[in-house]
């Protein structure tokens, strides 16, 4: 059996688009993304996790790491070999995570965790393939990644990538979105919206009058983003096997109030709401628009294209960290003396840089 | 409620205006450069194209109450806060038909008529003056905000900071338009920028600080919108900082040994005209031909302004005792 890899992909941009502006979001700021990606090497050493891979970045994330790293003292808890994903040209876009997270996967990575919003866990989720991610929340809108301390995310993440914990019943399939425009296609891991917008321009969505339709792969009731509309009228949970989606309408006879972003109370208008099979079309409506897939718009559309949504049961394979301990408490994971934890590698850790 | 930027649409007028206006900059700076080549214009000169959606973005939601602060690359804005451009061109020229009658060159060229306090040698000279107009405007009761344009280089001037610092405290109507084309002069900014983000710093001074693609006219028209909105009405300062690539040197004559490829990539891939072209071909709003009368229009503007500006006069004797104070 080769090495315990895990990747780990950090988006250098999230939380600084415009909601800081309109609606007073959080900033969440590099150091601490960095201090993130540290306080999980030191999880992943404790339980065997020989190699990591990291992002590189313009940002100052992998350079605070890298950084880090060589001032490491010879009585600090041990870390894992941290292999940079240096080499390649960074765009500063989100194809730099696309890229990264496809050498994780040529890589044999166990398990991809990634730092960023629900923008950074839709692009991780799209080049992942079938390797777990566990998605972190630095970002604004956070649906789908969770809040959740870094340290307890990587012994979760490390436990699955050296199979000390069976994948069976701890690594979990989520829906997914597709909408598409032609040829085009983008998806969702949480909702796609249709706008009346016609352009793109500052991607983020804030305003609910602009929104004529919204798709939900699950709409829970607790969540801040455009799903939280559905959440309140019509929950849905991750794991059931279906979707909802309604119409929007200011002046729609049913009204409720949503956190559609943070910072953002808004009353919004609601019809027509249906359960969303896997598999079926949905058809968009309006004739010209922008659709938003997880509250950023992306696609835009002309008259005669006619979009479609359609949920589907295929999306990625996520770890459920509650679970993984949990299984990690009965099997007794992290006793000591370890029950069945392999070979625990020595401290100290070294920089491959893979040119 | 305030209509949202987000909700409120662009009318063909404002569509119009807006690649005009971009156009402008570019044919400008273009023919600048060519110009300048030919050893006819005194001076140093800084160019702005690859830049022009941050000033058009930004001075589309500007009017006549509004004040702007430049840099030493200040053509965009000049012509952006609609700034004559055949005075423009004369400036540059050194001649007496210029904005400042040829005693300014490209990197002083204001005029205080249409808000445009002035292309600014200094680095970071910019953002204490806006916060003096910003102030007037707020005492004054005008409705006028101030939008101090600076870039990477200036970021790491205390001048800025300041500015920042004392814009939050007085709760002045003022904008903070970072403009980060990844070098000051030669050095890029992630040699000498400590937060990669110019925006990350806005938290430092309570303000909010927003990343905005300066490529994009779309995107720098919305979040300047909601930037300048926020300040009128009295909720305070912002930091916008706009991410892209200038498509000449730092100065005309800049070898440019510190960058390669970058501005091929940008110029076929992430230009703000190709993108605003296709964009509103796509969805209907202008066609073809309304960009190529514009097209037709701009280049004999400032083919114009060229002309007439190597026929004008030079200062003579007689200038060098006026406009030695100004008064505001």
């Amino acid at each position: 059996m080769g090495d315990a890899i895990v990747g780990v992909v950090a988006n250098p941009l999230s939380g600084r688009d415009i909601r800081r502006l309109t609606t007073r979001a959080s900033v969440f700021p590099t150091a601490e993304k960095a201090n993130m990606i540290q306080r999980m090497l030191t999880a992943f050493h404790a339980v065997g996790v020989q190699r990591v891979l990291l992002s590189t970045d313009l940002g100052g994330i992998s350079a605070a790491v890298f950084r880090a790293i060589g001032q490491r003292r010879s009585h600090d808890a041990g870390w894992p070999d941290v292999e940079f994903l240096d080499g390649q040209p960074i765009r500063q876009t989100a194809q730099d995570t696309v890229d990264a997270v496809r050498r994780m996967v040529a890589a044999g990575a166990g398990v991809i965790i990634c730092l960023g919003g629900d923008g950074t866990a839709r692009v991780t989720a799209s080049a992942a393939c079938d390797v777990p991610m566990l998605a972190l929340s630095t970002g604004t809108n956070n649906a789908f990644p969770a809040v959740r301390e870094a340290t307890v995310a990587g012994l979760a993440a490390g436990l699955v990538a050296t199979g000390a914990v069976p994948a069976d019943g701890v690594v979990t399939r989520a829906k997914l979105l597709e909408a598409r425009v032609g040829d085009r296609t983008e998806t969702a891991l949480i909702d796609v919206a249709v706008s009346t917008q016609r352009h793109v321009g500052a991607r983020a969505v804030w305003d609910p009058a602009t929104l004529t339709q919204l798709f939900c792969a699950f709409a829970e009731p607790d969540v801040v983003g455009l799903s939280s509309i559905l959440g309140q009228l019509s929950p849905v949970a991750r794991h059931e096997p279906y979707g909802v989606a309604a119409h929007l309408a200011p002046e729609a006879e049913a009204q409720v109030l949503a956190p559609i972003a943070p910072g953002l109370v808004m009353p919004v208008g609601v019809r027509n709401i249906e359960r969303m099979r896997p598999g079926a079309v949905y058809p968009v409506d309006a004739r010209a628009g922008v659709i938003a897939v997880d509250g950023e718009r992306e696609l835009t559309f002309e008259p005669g294209e006619r979009p479609i949504v359609r949920l589907r049961d295929d999306g990625p394979r996520c770890v459920d960290v509650p679970a993984v301990l949990a299984a990690s408490a009965r099997l007794g994971l992290l006793r000591r003396p370890a029950m069945t934890l392999g070979p625990v590698p020595v401290a100290g850790s070294t920089v491959r840089r893979n040119t | 409620m305030t209509e949202t930027a987000e909700r409120k649409a662009l009318t063909r007028e404002q569509l119009l205006d807006a690649y005009r206006m971009m156009r402008a900059i570019r044919e400008f700076e273009e023919r600048v450069h060519a110009e300048f080549a030919t050893g006819e214009i005194p001076g140093f000169v800084h160019l702005y194209a690859g830049e022009e959606a941050s000033a058009v973005g930004v001075c589309s939601n500007l009017d006549d109450r509004d004040t702007i602060a430049s840099t030493h690359r200040g053509h965009g804005h000049c012509i952006a806060k609609g700034v004559d451009v055949a005075e423009m061109m004369a400036e540059i020229y050194g001649r007496k038909t210029g904005s400042c009658h040829g005693k300014g060159g490209s990197m002083h060229i204001a005029d205080l008529s249409k808000g445009m306090l002035g292309a600014n040698g200094i680095v970071g000279g910019g953002p204490p003056l806006i916060c003096g107009t910003a102030l007037a405007a707020k005492i004054k009761g005008t409705g006028g905000v101030g939008v101090a344009f600076f870039g990477d280089g200036a970021s790491n001037q205390g001048t800025t900071l300041e500015a920042m610092n004392l814009a939050s405290v007085w709760n002045l109507p003022a904008v903070f338009v970072a403009e980060n084309n990844g070098y000051a002069e030669t050095t890029s900014s992630t040699w000498s920028v400590a937060s990669e983000n110019i925006a990350d710093r806005a938290g430092g001074f309570g303000m909010p600080g927003v990343i905005v693609d300066g490529f994009d006219f779309f995107a720098v028209h919305e979040a300047a919108s909601e930037a300048i909105t926020r300040a009128r009405e009295g909720a305070g300062p912002t930091l916008l900082e706009m991410k892209f690539t200038r498509y000449f040197g730092h100065f005309e004559g800049d070898q440019q040994t510190y960058r390669a490829g970058e501005v091929e990539h940008a110029r076929a891939e992430l230009d703000c005209l190709k993108r605003f072209a296709t964009r509103v071909a796509e969805t209907g709003e202008l066609t073809q031909s309304d960009l190529e009368a514009i097209d037709a229009e701009v280049a004999a503007t400032i083919d114009r302004a060229v002309t007439e500006a190597k026929a004008a006069p030079l200062p003579d004797q007689a200038d060098l005792l006026t406009d030695v104070y100004v008064r505001y």
